[in-house]
């Protein structure tokens, strides 16, 4: 019996350390949340380049953006930090430097090609440090199902009062409303508002000002006349709305143009940059920045890639495959032909683009604006006093954070 | 004595020991944790302190979260013990194809939550197939808002859960009445008791322990409902659950997140603790 003990215990011990000693090939662990048409194009055209120049493999991991944080900390507090690099939303970055799990990329900023555009590096700073790297922005555009517009003789809306018109004529010929307004909560909400708001000439941040009261107010009248699934109205599941008729008018990200005209073969609908707020057509420019995890395993190597992807070549393949605008000024690529208008309305929504201020007490501000949007909006509270209510709360987490 | 048997039986520890350790460090070693969280004051550091209960109690979501977790915990309960009882008698009783519909009633159980929660969306959207049956029916001219809020999101939130969880209950319930000795209801038909009779004067008074045991196991359950009210209605159901998950998630709320997770504890001891006293009642009755 203690013979058998013994050699279950030796045979043990050997595959321990045989697995352990079992030789491996040198590897560049890279964390993006891609859809698998974008993993596609970066495993077949944009990575294998730089595998065999730099005889390494990249290892791709999906991550969404909401994950990241917690994968960093585990790695960060286990001591054992295997992320290379990653490529994260850049409405999600506070959270890393205000956490300590980046590193401080400020002594490259002048490697950066000159023609990269310069407000896409600011995006990536924290009190005057550079963080992140960009790599590719983002704009939202108006999707809208042109078949409907044209059955009710309307014309896109290209400010406040036209969306309300527009939004009236649907609820009254369809009994219910078929504007989509992204409702869900969370970054979704906030960055929604954080656009309108700065539409209507206010600051986001302060969540009481004019700007801030006059969105609210718009909301609040708008409100009746939006889709009913609006409040489940998301990145993801706002695609999902327009194509399947629920919805047809909404406001998203271009990834939406290859679910939308793709994959559900919907070539009903078309996009256009935006509609202007009482002060101006303003468009947040989201999008991913790349960043190096403190502690990261091969900064050095993981420095190349993001060179790289920052090239002209990369930024082209992307353009001409993915639809993704470009961070460089100098990119000139062939976009495929039914990709054209939908690119152009991307286009012409970064040259109203405006950058989200990257404050420390993001995570809260996104809280509060939300809280405040439950509350007026879908329960029907006065605008003035519940945001400055929320003004309040949001100034005590700057004190705190 | 420990020491002897430790020595005797050192392989056994040793294997056992990797699980031991997996078992203490994700069970119990993140329980005290987060209560630790729970209780430390999220503006100082201070421990302990009541400031993240106090922050949460105030929040106009979180009493949502705990009026929502009740309702849907008591409607689930009620709904399942009843149709589950009503499923069981259905099962008890001899006809044709009665053991594929046995077999076709567990289906539910093998589902994934998440699963469930998508196929319910497709039912229930604006424009899923409930609003489309009722309309081609002529019962509607507009959709129904299923998944807008209110009473009628939740007794939706109660309809798929149930879907999914009755066949637990009639499982235990049909255990129950079969194990009620056949001469009684035998002798109490002989004796020309009617069927109502019998089902309010045997099998119901049979039937107490299994349906505390049922009722005890589907509350602890029910009160942890997470992937239900979120894949189903996004937060427009928020529970605690979803309540924790969204402070810690995407507001980076460690402490505030932990001390609803806390309450949501507490809530499921109440629950086991009553549990385990039935248990022993049963066990001294018996």
């Amino acid at each position: 019996m203690l013979r058998i003990k013994t050699l279950l215990l030796i045979f043990f011990m050997t595959s321990l350390f045989l697995s352990a000693c079992a030789p491996s090939q040198p590897t560049l662990k890279i964390v993006m949340g891609l859809s698998e048409d974008e993993w596609e194009v970066m495993r077949q055209e944009i990575f294998p380049p730089f595998e065999e120049k730099y005889g390494i493999k990249i290892q791709p991991i999906q991550m969404e953006a909401d994950d990241l944080p917690s994968a960093l900390e585990a790695q960060e507090a286990a001591g054992r930090v295997e992320i290379d690099l990653f490529a994260q939303d850049n409405m999600a970055l506070s959270y890393l430097v205000n956490k300590g799990l980046v590193e401080d990329l400020s002594v490259y900023e002048k490697d950066l090609p000159k023609t990269i555009i310069p407000a896409l590096v600011d995006a990536g700073k924290f009190d005057g440090k550079l963080y992140f790297l960009p790599y590719r922005p983002n704009v939202q555009i108006i999707y809208y199902n042109a078949e409907k517009f044209k059955e009710y003789n309307l014309k896109p809306p290209r400010n406040w009062n036209e969306l309300l018109a527009v939004a009236k004529v649907f609820k009254q010929k369809e009994g219910v409303g078929k504007i989509l307004f992204k409702a869900y909560g969370g970054a979704p909400t906030a960055t929604q508002l954080y656009e309108w708001i700065v539409s209507a000439g206010g600051d986001p941040l302060a969540i009481n000002d004019e700007g801030c009261v006059e969105t609210f107010t718009f909301l609040q009248t708008l409100w009746p006349y939006c889709s009913p699934d609006s409040i489940r109205a998301k990145f993801d599941t706002s695609n999902e709305y327009l194509a399947r008729d629920s919805a047809y008018l909404m406001q998203n990200w271009p990834f939406g143009i290859q679910v939308i005209v793709k994959d559900y073969e919907k070539e009903n609908i078309a996009t256009y940059s935006g509609f202007a707020g009482p002060a101006r057509e303003a468009h947040v420019v989201g999008g991913e920045v790349l960043g190096i995890p403190k502690g990261a395993p091969q900064k050095e190597m993981a420095l190349n890639l993001i060179r790289y992807l920052e090239s002209k070549e990369v930024q082209e393949k992307l353009i001409s495959e993915l639809g993704w605008p470009s961070v460089r000024s100098d990119s000139d690529a062939l976009v495929p032909l039914w990709m054209k208008p939908y690119v152009g309305s991307v286009e012409e929504a970064l040259s109203y683009g405006v950058f989200r201020k990257n404050v420390h007490y993001w995570n809260d501000f996104e809280k509060y604006i939300n809280e405040a949007f439950i509350e007026i909006i879908i329960h029907g509270k006065p605008v003035k006093p519940t945001l400055d209510y929320y003004h309040k709360m949001l100034e005590a987490a700057k004190q705190r954070v | 004595m420990i020491i002897k048997a430790a020595k005797k039986y050192w392989l056994e520890v040793l294997l056992v020991t990797p699980l031991l350790a997996y078992l203490l460090g994700f069970t119990l070693w993140p329980i005290i944790h987060s209560t630790i969280y729970a209780f430390t004051n999220y503006i100082n550091g201070d421990f302990p302190s009541l400031v993240s209960f106090e922050a949460i109690i105030t929040n106009f979501q979180f009493k949502e979260a705990v009026f929502n977790t009740l309702f849907i915990t008591f409607f689930s309960l009620f709904f399942e013990l009843v149709l589950g009882l009503g499923l069981a008698l259905l099962l008890l009783e001899k006809f044709r194809g009665r053991k594929f519909f046995r077999a076709l009633m567990l289906l539910p159980l093998g589902i994934p939550t998440i699963v469930v929660a998508s196929n319910m969306r497709y039912i229930f959207d604006t424009n899923g197939f409930l609003n489309e049956i009722f309309y081609r029916l002529h019962l509607i001219e507009i959709p129904i808002n299923w998944l807008g809020g209110g009473i009628l999101t939740l007794f939706t939130v109660v309809i798929a859960d149930m879907w999914k969880v009755t066949p637990l209950v009639m499982l235990i319930l049909l255990a129950g009445i079969e194990s009620i000795p056949k001469e009684v209801l035998e002798a109490a038909q002989i004796d020309g008791a009617s069927y109502l009779r019998r089902l309010w004067y045997i099998i119901l008074p049979f039937l107490r322990p299994f349906i505390t045991m049922a009722l005890i196991i589907r509350g602890i359950d029910a009160f942890r409902i997470f992937e239900m009210p979120l894949a189903l209605t996004g937060r427009v159901v928020p529970v605690l659950g979803t309540f924790s998950y969204f402070e810690y998630r995407e507001y980076g709320n460690i402490y505030t997140s932990a001390a609803a997770a806390a309450i949501l504890m507490l809530m499921i001891m109440v629950a086991i603790t009553i549990y385990l006293k039935v248990v022993k009642q049963d066990e001294v009755a018996l």
